[in-house]
């Protein structure tokens, strides 16, 4: 079977109004922190560029602000500032030399702002404060509303004269709009609250202002919530409403849709690993059974043969695939000529991604080391060379592939007897499975790009030096390291101990993070499924801190209840002793001291496992440095952090080759 | 006896007073370079009579990039330059500030890994760095060097090389983060001393080396001490040419720039110490909180310091030093130790800025309130809250004729309600120095004066203008309540204090984290009582990450005895108990509540403009928020009836732009 007949629906074209889409694959709106000084840059051009050219059937640029009261972000497109217009110009030019259509989103924020960047009121339906931004809104008066309508409609003309094919209105995750649409929010007597009708007002008056700006021959979609998941907010049936209001209107080509919001409810927007794909599928499906033109539907969406079955079985007409194309640009070019088991399918792990949009950076990707910079040229090296690289966990094997990519003649060494490294590890557990990938894909690649893998040995220095390289990349990685408090006490063991299976903890189990991610977490949850009773305990103000970043904190918590799981924070180690159990191996007591108040806490316990800085396996390093080539040190061997660090270090250490 | 505003003479080079502008992150560059921002930013400070101004702390290394906006020494050449160029003709004397984070920086710009003594990761960012191995410590001290090359090329008159709170050389200082088994971990001062050689040859003797250098990083069991710190100062006196005495490391960043929960003279006697281990070999600067002119002076009467770090001061009130030369010191806008505009290290990259005075950091984009108008008129403020006081100020300093109508007996708003708690008191003085401002320029302010819709109108028939400032009230709650206990809101029981409250359990109901719920908290726990502090996230205050008082204030909470309900959403009262849900479980709990404090988010009280809705509003009546955004609208509103004034036309009815 052909790869066409295999994604069928997946790979067929699609009229959205004026607009025809060559298959169903669109790149939807998503923040990327690449604006400069609210202008767009360079760097978007290229960044929705390289999804053109991997073909994607549909872009879909991030939000363009259509009004100064409306800044929550730094680094927002102005859309009301004329100045954009060239920008857009240079992106629509970027993407329509692949022949692939362009729409911008337009958006007012609303309420879901502060004033921390505009020093302006935030404008909202009422002043209800959003959650996240907790800043009393300024309830817009009627001749501000207009201003907002005028507003859509300037932007589209923008929109319009820098190349778009058409725009998107974005009334759903964070919107004014959406404000004026939920119940939750809108608290107005006029008329633009109370009533479903009043309520979509707003909504309806931009539709017909902004189409009256562009004119019939650009596509015009709305972006609809389908479920707000908020008390007393917008739910599915008001959201079918809505999309009919929108479809009766004749003017509208296209639906989309999203689920939550952006400041309340954001998990399930953007939802991990932690979710199961397909989870707002309930939206399109219901909306498109109701309105003549094409729904997108999105969540999760990871490979084609999952996109083209939501297709096949009528869920929606088009597939949202964010994330996934943030990993590989090639996702759709892949899919349809047959190789869709290249794909480097996105992990939701959500880290560099989500993580780093929250935290006001532009957008990356865990294993995508061009993610973000795709305007950064890489010049092809002059010389084939020949790379040993040491160690096959994620650097590693980053570096074997780059360095395979650009002609390179690679050889890999990895002492265990699978390539994977901690990544196998991470994956053990079974709601991070999907971490797994982040190996798998790479593996695929090395393999694919001819990388010489051997696995099961132990690269000596003699043999590293017997192959005779003109470059090593020494990517050993990392071993647990033992915290100073814990002496030789059997009891006190590594996370990686478990994982990895050398010890198995019965019984009441205390387990100490220091990191403040995952390690913690999962080893928790798989400890607490065999039964084990878990406390963890923190010296941090809050267990897995960073799992808010990925969007994970409420997943876990959630878990943690229902596992009987503890959190303890505030507390540091200060010693481990044997309690009066039975045996030499018997029960523990940790010394745990509280730090804000300096008084001292015992936990009397079967077993301490410690998620806690690993140490560098540099040995090699130190043994190859200074000999008669080059040799780059990249990853856990260099200090032990997350997995992205590694996969950019490996990267450039193969493009520095 | 040396007087704060008189000049210092530091390396040969005379400072025209001894009050020191110190470095301080912005969030106003232009991408990693000094920009134009920054030189209007600094030019002000030294026209007010700074003795020195030192600019925001670039990175001396690539390897160094801590915050998105961190100046990289490489880049500031033509940034430092026009820096000199702006303050010099003031007599200002300029230095850059140089440094290099280490692993308290951040390898989320660089996709770097971080450089440090150890491989000790930060306590905040819990990132391990890497252990420098002898190159890199080379390419630091050269790029110390180099960077000070570029400053004195600039026109500089010298550098100051941070050994503080937050640097690689405190790193090395330390045994928290120096475990090395070379020469750097049996010599901490190794590393500071080979940078000080190589800036000293490269900048001479007639260049100012300055050394901010942490004297202790309050975690004696294995961090600098005093002690050390004394030791270091006589080690390193002779090497450099000015000293600034700070504190704080890795356990204790917020010590470095406390809010007013801590003392403002915190750092004296730490300051004095140091002074007394340098014995007359180089001036010594306090820094710390001092932020007003006459404590300032005291710390030189009493052989604290040779100059004083007057920082938030000069955030606050650029014309500071000019205004004590002058004798009108209590014309100095106060600086109150709130921390919520110019404590600006944060991933959104705020641009620094002032409560009080909120053109700080935006001189190239909001207007200066400076000058007289033509045609000056009379004027009507409904409200003495900041935002109306601030509006009269502006109007009645340009010459109209103001009168503010305030319908309670005193002025100042519910900022006065704001001031009452431990640590709180000093936020007081800005309304108090708004009122006395507003009097000498001649504002009538009468109180227990309500103003009605016919009020306005006679007021404008009068050709007055009108702005409203009401304020706000407390919003209904979104839960029910029985008659089983009082409800009070925040400002009222601040206003009115805790005397009449009935005996119980206390349900302090925080759903906005700000800094009022917890200070509400503190106080209630302080009289005696028994307070639970309800909020829906995992961490109480959780927005006082932006003044740096988020972990404090927790620790004072514990110690109060507040009992903090996190991922609580209360549901009710019913029968002396509120109902808790957890956010993400829905759990329900119940906990004693004879009396639930709100905290939450108020309403604009809008009543009177509703009835004339073509009138100037500013502030909490607008929509309520903080001391920013009430000073910022007053004064935009007094600049539109200015710039109506100066058109010789009524001022725009209220536009879009508030």
């Amino acid at each position: 079977m052909s790869a066409g007949a295999r994604y069928r629906h997946l790979f067929t074209p699609l009229r959205l109004g004026p607009v025809v889409v060559q298959n169903r694959i669109v790149f939807s709106a998503h923040l990327t922190n690449f604006a400069a000084d609210g202008m767009p840059t360079e760097q978007h051009a290229a960044y929705y560029a390289a999804r053109a050219a991997g073909g994607a059937g549909l872009i879909i640029t991030e939000e363009h602000s259509t009004h100064r009261t409306d800044w929550p972000y730094e680094k927002l497109i102005h859309g009301f500032d004329p100045a954009v217009v060239g920008g857009y110009r240079r992106i629509t030019d970027a993407v329509h030399a692949h022949d692939v259509p362009i729409f911008a989103q337009i958006n007012h924020n609303g309420g879901q702002a502060s004033s921390m960047y505009s020093r302006l009121p935030v404008w909202a339906p009422s002043p209800v404060p959003d959650p996240l931004f907790r800043e009393v809104p300024k309830a817009v008066e009627p001749h501000e509303i207009r201003e907002i309508v005028d507003g859509y409609a300037l932007v589209a003309d923008h929109c319009a004269a820098g190349g778009f094919d058409g725009i998107e209105l974005q009334c759903s995750h964070s919107s004014i709009v959406r404000g004026f649409l939920s119940p939750a929010t809108n608290k107005r007597d006029d008329r633009y609250g109370g009533s479903l009708p009043n309520r979509a007002r707003l909504l309806l008056e931009i539709v017909a202002a902004v189409r009256d700006a562009i004119g019939a021959d650009r596509a015009l979609g709305v972006r609809i919530c389908g479920d707000e998941l908020i008390e007393g907010g917008t739910g599915i049936e008001d959201a079918v409403d809505v999309a009919r209001l929108v479809d009766a209107t004749g003017q509208v080509d296209y639906i989309n849709t999203s689920i939550g919001v952006a400041t309340a409810t954001l998990y399930m927007i953007e939802a991990s690993m932690q979710v199961p794909p397909g989870y707002a599928m309930f939206i399109p499906s219901a909306i498109r059974e109701v309105v003549r033109v094409p729904v997108v539907g999105v969540g999760r969406f990871k490979d084609p043969l999952q996109a083209d079955r939501a297709l096949s079985e009528g869920l929606c007409d088009l597939v949202g695939v964010v994330r996934g194309q943030i990993a590989d640009p090639d996702f759709a070019i892949k899919a349809r000529s047959g190789h869709a088991t290249d794909i480097r399918t996105c992990l939701s792990c959500n880290q560099e991604c989500v993580g780093r949009m929250g935290l006001n950076r532009w957008l990356g990707c865990i294993e995508n080391p061009r993610t973000g910079r795709e305007s950064t040229i890489v010049a092809f090296p002059e010389r084939r060379r020949k790379v040993v690289v040491v160690g096959g966990g994620p650097g590693g094997l980053q570096a074997a592939v780059t360095a395979a990519e650009r002609g390179h003649r690679v050889v890999l060494f990895e002492r265990q007897d699978r390539l994977g490294g901690q990544a196998l590890v991470a994956a053990t557990v079974p709601s991070r499975a999907e971490f797994f990938d982040i190996a798998r894909n790479l593996i695929v690649a090395a393999r694919r790009e001819g990388v010489d893998l051997r696995t099961a040995t132990e690269a000596t220095v003699e043999a590293v030096r017997a192959e005779r390289p003109d470059a090593v990349i020494v990517a050993t990685g990392a071993r647990p390291a033992r915290p100073w408090w814990a002496g030789d006490h059997p009891r006190v063991v590594d996370v990686r101990d478990v994982l990895e299976g050398r010890v198995h903890p019965e019984g009441r189990v205390v387990i100490v993070d220091e990191l403040g991610f995952h390690q913690a977490t999962s080893t928790a949850e798989l400890l607490a499924d065999r039964g084990c009773q878990v406390e963890i305990v923190t010296n941090g103000m809050v267990v897995a801190q960073d799992l808010g970043i990925t969007l994970d904190m409420e997943t876990w918590n959630v878990k943690a209840h229902a596992k009987g799981i503890t959190q303890s924070v505030d507390l540091v180690p200060m010693g481990i002793g044997d309690g009066d159990g039975e045996g030499g191996n018997g029960t523990a007591v940790l010394t745990l001291q509280h730090h804000p108040t300096g008084t001292e806490q015992a936990r009397t316990c079967d077993w301490v496992v410690c998620a806690v800085h690993q140490q560098p396996e540099d040995g090699l390093w130190r043994a190859l440095r200074g000999g008669p080539c080059p040799v780059y040190r990249i990853g856990d061997c260099v200090a032990p952090r997350r997995a992205h660090a590694a996969i950019i270090e490996g990267h450039r250490a193969a493009v520095a080759l | 006896m040396a007087l704060l505003v008189d000049p210092v003479v530091v390396a040969g080079r005379t400072a025209p007073s001894r009050v020191l502008f110190g470095p301080h992150e912005t969030n106003l560059g232009d991408g990693r370079a000094i920009g134009d921002r920054h030189v209007a930013y600094y030019e002000p400070r030294a026209a007010g009579g700074a003795g020195i101004v030192i600019t925001e702390t670039a990175s001396v290394h690539p390897s160094d990039w801590p915050y998105e906006r961190a100046p990289l020494a490489e880049s500031c050449g033509p940034g430092w330059a026009a820096v000199a160029e702006a303050c010099h003709p003031h007599g200002t004397l300029v230095l850059a500030g140089l440094g290099h984070c280490g692993g308290q920086g951040s390898s989320a710009y660089s996709q770097s890994v971080m450089w440090a003594p150890s491989r000790v990761a930060d306590v905040v960012s819990r990132e391990l760095p890497m252990e420098m191995e002898q190159a890199e410590i080379d390419a630091v001290v050269e790029g110390f060097a180099e960077s000070a090359r570029s400053a004195v090329a600039s026109g500089l008159d010298g550098v100051e090389i941070d050994a503080g709170y937050s640097s690689l050389l405190r790193q090395f200082h330390s045994g928290l983060t120096n475990q090395r088994d070379d020469a750097y971990g049996s010599d901490r001062l190794r590393l500071t001393r080979e940078v000080l050689a190589a800036v000293r040859s490269v900048v001479g003797s007639a260049h100012i080396v300055c050394l901010r250098l942490c004297c202790d990083e309050l975690a004696p069991w294995a961090g600098v001490t005093p002690e050390h710190a004394a030791e270091q100062v006589a080690l390193l006196a002779d090497r450099v040419d000015l000293a600034v005495v700070v504190r704080g490391g890795p356990f204790s960043t917020s010590a470095y720039r406390p809010d007013g929960h801590t003392s403002s003279t915190f750092n004296l006697e730490l300051c004095r110490r140091m002074r007394d281990a340098a014995a007359g070999k180089v001036p010594v600067t306090l820094q710390g909180s001092v932020v007003d002119p006459d404590a300032a002076q005291s710390a030189l009467d009493e052989g604290v310091c040779d100059l004083v770090e007057m920082t938030r001061a000069l955030i606050a009130e650029p014309r500071l030093v000019g205004l004590v030369r002058q004798g009108d010191s209590s014309r100095a806008r106060p600086c109150i130790l709130c921390n919520q505009a110019c404590h600006v290290r944060d991933n959104r990259n705020p641009v620094v800025s002032c409560v009080g005075e909120p053109r700080s950091g935006h001189e190239t984009v909001e207007p200066s309130t400076d000058g007289r108008d033509d045609l000056p008129g009379d004027v009507l403020v409904v409200g003495a809250g900041v935002a109306g006081l601030e509006c009269a100020r502006v109007l009645s300093g340009r010459g109209h004729r103001v009168r503010i109508a305030e319908r309670a007996d005193r002025a100042g708003g519910i900022l006065r309600a704001a001031a009452v708690g431990p640590g709180r008191e000093r936020l007081a003085r800005l309304a108090e120095w708004l009122i006395a401002e507003c009097r000498i320029q001649g504002v009538s302010i009468e109180t227990g004066t309500e103003v009605t819709a016919a009020g306005l109108d006679v007021a404008r028939a009068d050709e007055f203008d009108v702005v409203v400032a009401t304020g706000s009230r407390p919003a209904p709650l979104p839960f029910p309540v029985d008659g089983s206990c009082v409800v009070v809101d925040a400002p009222t029981l601040l206003a009115t204090g805790t005397a009449g409250l009935p005996t119980g359990a206390v349900v302090v109901h925080d759903p906005v984290g700000g800094p009022i719920g917890v200070g509400v908290a503190e106080w209630l726990a302080g009289a005696g009582l028994e307070v639970s502090l309800v909020t829906q996230d995992q961490i109480a205050g959780t927005q006082l990450t932006l003044t740096g008082d988020l972990a404090d204030a927790n620790t004072r909470l514990q110690r109060a005895g507040v009992r903090r309900e996190l991922r609580a959403q209360v549901r009710g009262v019913e029968g002396g108990r509120a109902v808790l849900d957890d956010v993400w479980t829905g759990e329900r709990r119940q906990i004693g509540c004879a009396v639930l404090v709100d905290c939450g988010h108020r309403l604009p009280e809008e009543d009177l403009w509703r009835q004339r809705p073509d009138t100037l509003r500013a502030g909490d009546c607008i929509a309520p928020r903080s001391v920013l955004e009430a000073v910022l609208e007053g004064r935009r509103r007094a600049m539109d009836i200015a710039s109506g004034a100066a058109a010789g036309r009524a001022p725009a009815a209220a536009g879009v732009a508030s």
